[in-house]
């Protein structure tokens, strides 16, 4: 009923996520592959014969393929947050608010269900367009971390959790303001206003007063997602609740928020 | 169970200063046909978006088929078909697949009904719904609260974009499949010919208030229309008069019963009694919510008589 209206009404967009999330990964796997070869070529023709001390580091195989990595692993996280806050932006601002501008809320409403059915229904098909999107961002990137690197692909995939969580927080963000505003384009434009003000108002604060608390916040609820440190810790528990509980702050806010709203 | 579809009880909603619905006492019959008549911005909308639970009331109670508009919101829903003022569907659907969404929420719809209907109302099934004119919508809208197996049709400004002979269609497939089957039509409208054609009951409403609730057939029977001449009007009260209007040295009363009593009553006031006529429903409508005001010209003119 309403969960394939609202499938209805975002296959189109979700396809072509899809289609773009595939083709960053694919592209990320070419440059993987391509950056592997390159730095093997250049070992292969350099190496001493009989390297040893500080030089064999400086020229270990391994160590090069960990900085390769650590690269990559920062480009799909960064595509990935690209790629998700995009994603959540347009997802929620197509969700159950958009009917208020559309004129028919009146309808949806009267349908017999209760009304916080209708936003667990588009959380349903959100987060699900969500994990799909991710996900073809990051495996076909899989393969090629398979041929270059021993350690595999695990890093990345640990790493998807926290995306995927980014993305419904950004999710959230979108269908609140959505249901807020009335309207697809007003939603849109609340939500891009607060993820800019999440952004720079902290830099800015720290350029123009110095107070550098608010940036060392924002900074810590972006750890292992935008700048992995070395060694890698892409998985980070703390971070990840932190979206989680401000993806579950908007839902309950959206839940609320239909149950009393009038038309 | 209740004898009575809808209920209200002091139903107010305000928004703000604005009193849209002001201490509603509505009843409506199970198994009627009931006009809820009113001007623009008389509270209609407003009271049917607050018996559905699009508005929470600000004030009094009222129970849809027995259930509490508060308490039992999904019941109710489950139970009436409601066509909206505003006749607007999902425009990236079809009528066909509207329906599809549609008959999931409604365990009583009606798939050969849909299709009967469809048929009869000449809707193109397969043509996205913003493509749809004005009247194809309103079809639609029809065609979705007619087969969903309800108890109660609520049909707020139901005509509106249809041509004369959807329109007589409409009404007809409302008494004869509906009404015929013991369900209840609360049809909110200023349609008065419509109205008159099939209501059983009728209810005037203006400015949050119901001003008259009565039988058609008592309008039709009792209710008279006296015009009488004077050059001063005597103050006249009575539980009969439902509303006078004056003009120049003319008066018109319209009286609810007992017409030829209060014509002597008039008459021992020494005015001039010209004529005792039956009204129609236009007539009480206008006799009960008519601006007493000139247009802008001044100018004068005649106009036909409500019908």
């Amino acid at each position: 009923m309403y969960l394939w209206k609202a499938w209805h009404d975002c296959r189109a967009r979700i396809g072509l996520y899809i289609l773009a999330s595939v083709s960053i990964g694919v592209l990320c796997g070419l440059e993987a592959v391509t950056w592997a070869n390159w730095h093997t070529y250049w070992m292969t023709l350099y190496r001493p014969p009989r390297a040893v001390g500080p030089r064999s580091v400086f020229l270990n195989y391994d160590f090069y393929m960990d900085i390769t990595f650590s690269m990559l692993y920062r480009a799909v996280l960064q595509y990935g947050q690209i790629g998700v806050l995009l994603a959540g932006l347009s997802l929620g601002a197509s969700s159950t608010g958009r009917e208020y501008g559309a004129g028919t809320m009146n309808f949806v409403l009267t349908r017999p269900a209760p009304r916080e059915n209708f936003v667990l229904t588009d959380w349903t098909v959100g987060l699900t367009a969500m994990v799909i999107i991710v996900s073809g961002l990051a495996f076909p990137l899989l393969p090629c971390l398979c041929l270059i690197h021993a350690k595999g692909p695990g890093n990345v995939l640990a790493g998807l959790p926290a995306l995927w969580v980014l993305g419904a927080a950004i999710y959230g963000l979108s269908h609140f303001t959505t249901l807020v505003a009335g309207s697809a384009s007003k939603g849109l434009t609340l939500s891009v206003a607060t993820v800019l003000t999440y952004s720079f108002l902290p830099t800015a604060l720290y350029e123009w007063w110095h107070t550098d608390a608010l940036l060392r916040a924002t900074e810590w609820t972006l750890r292992g997602l935008a700048y992995g440190s070395w060694p890698l810790s892409p998985f980070d528990w703390s971070v990840t609740a932190f979206w989680l509980a401000v993806a579950a702050g908007f839902l309950g806010a959206s839940v609320a928020w239909i149950r009393f709203r009038e038309v | 169970m209740n004898d009575l579809a809808i209920h209200t009880q002091g139903l107010a909603k305000f928004f703000g200063k604005t009193r849209a619905v002001d201490g509603l006492d509505l009843k409506v019959p199970r198994g009627s046909v009931y006009g809820f008549l009113g001007r623009n911005g008389a509270g209609k909308t407003t009271t049917v978006k607050t018996l559905l639970g699009l508005l929470r009331p600000t004030a009094g109670s009222a129970q849809v088929l027995g259930y509490d508009i508060r308490r039992d919101l999904v019941a109710i829903l489950e139970r009436t078909g409601f066509v909206p003022e505003n006749k607007m569907l999902f425009d990236s659907l079809t009528p066909a697949q509207l329906v599809r969404f549609n008959q999931g929420y409604f365990p009583k719809w009606s798939g050969e009904l849909a299709g009967r209907y469809a048929e009869l109302f000449e809707i193109p099934m397969q043509v996205p719904f913003a493509k749809l004119s004005l009247g194809n919508k309103t079809k639609v809208c029809h065609l979705l609260a007619l087969c969903q197996g309800a108890d109660l049709l609520i049909l707020d400004e139901p005509s509106i974009g249809l041509d004369p002979v959807i329109t007589d269609l409409l009404l007809r497939v409302l008494v004869e499949d509906q009404v015929s089957e013991g369900k209840t039509v609360f049809l909110s409208s200023h349609q008065l010919t419509e109205v008159e054609r099939i209501a059983d009951w009728v209810g005037i409403i203006e400015k949050g208030k119901i001003l008259l609730e009565t039988r058609l057939e008592d309008i039709r029977q009792n209710y008279r229309l006296i015009r009488a001449a004077a050059e001063t009007a005597p103050a006249v009260s009575s539980p009969d008069l439902v509303a006078e209007q004056s003009s120049e040295n003319f008066r018109s009363y319209l009286v609810a019963r007992e017409a030829e009593d209060f014509a002597a009553m008039l008459s021992a006031k020494g005015m001039t009694i010209l004529e005792i006529s039956p009204v129609s429903l236009g007539e009480v409508f206008l006799g009960l919510t008519r601006k007493e005001v000139p247009c802008i010209s001044g100018k004068p003119g005649t106009i036909a008589a409500p019908v």
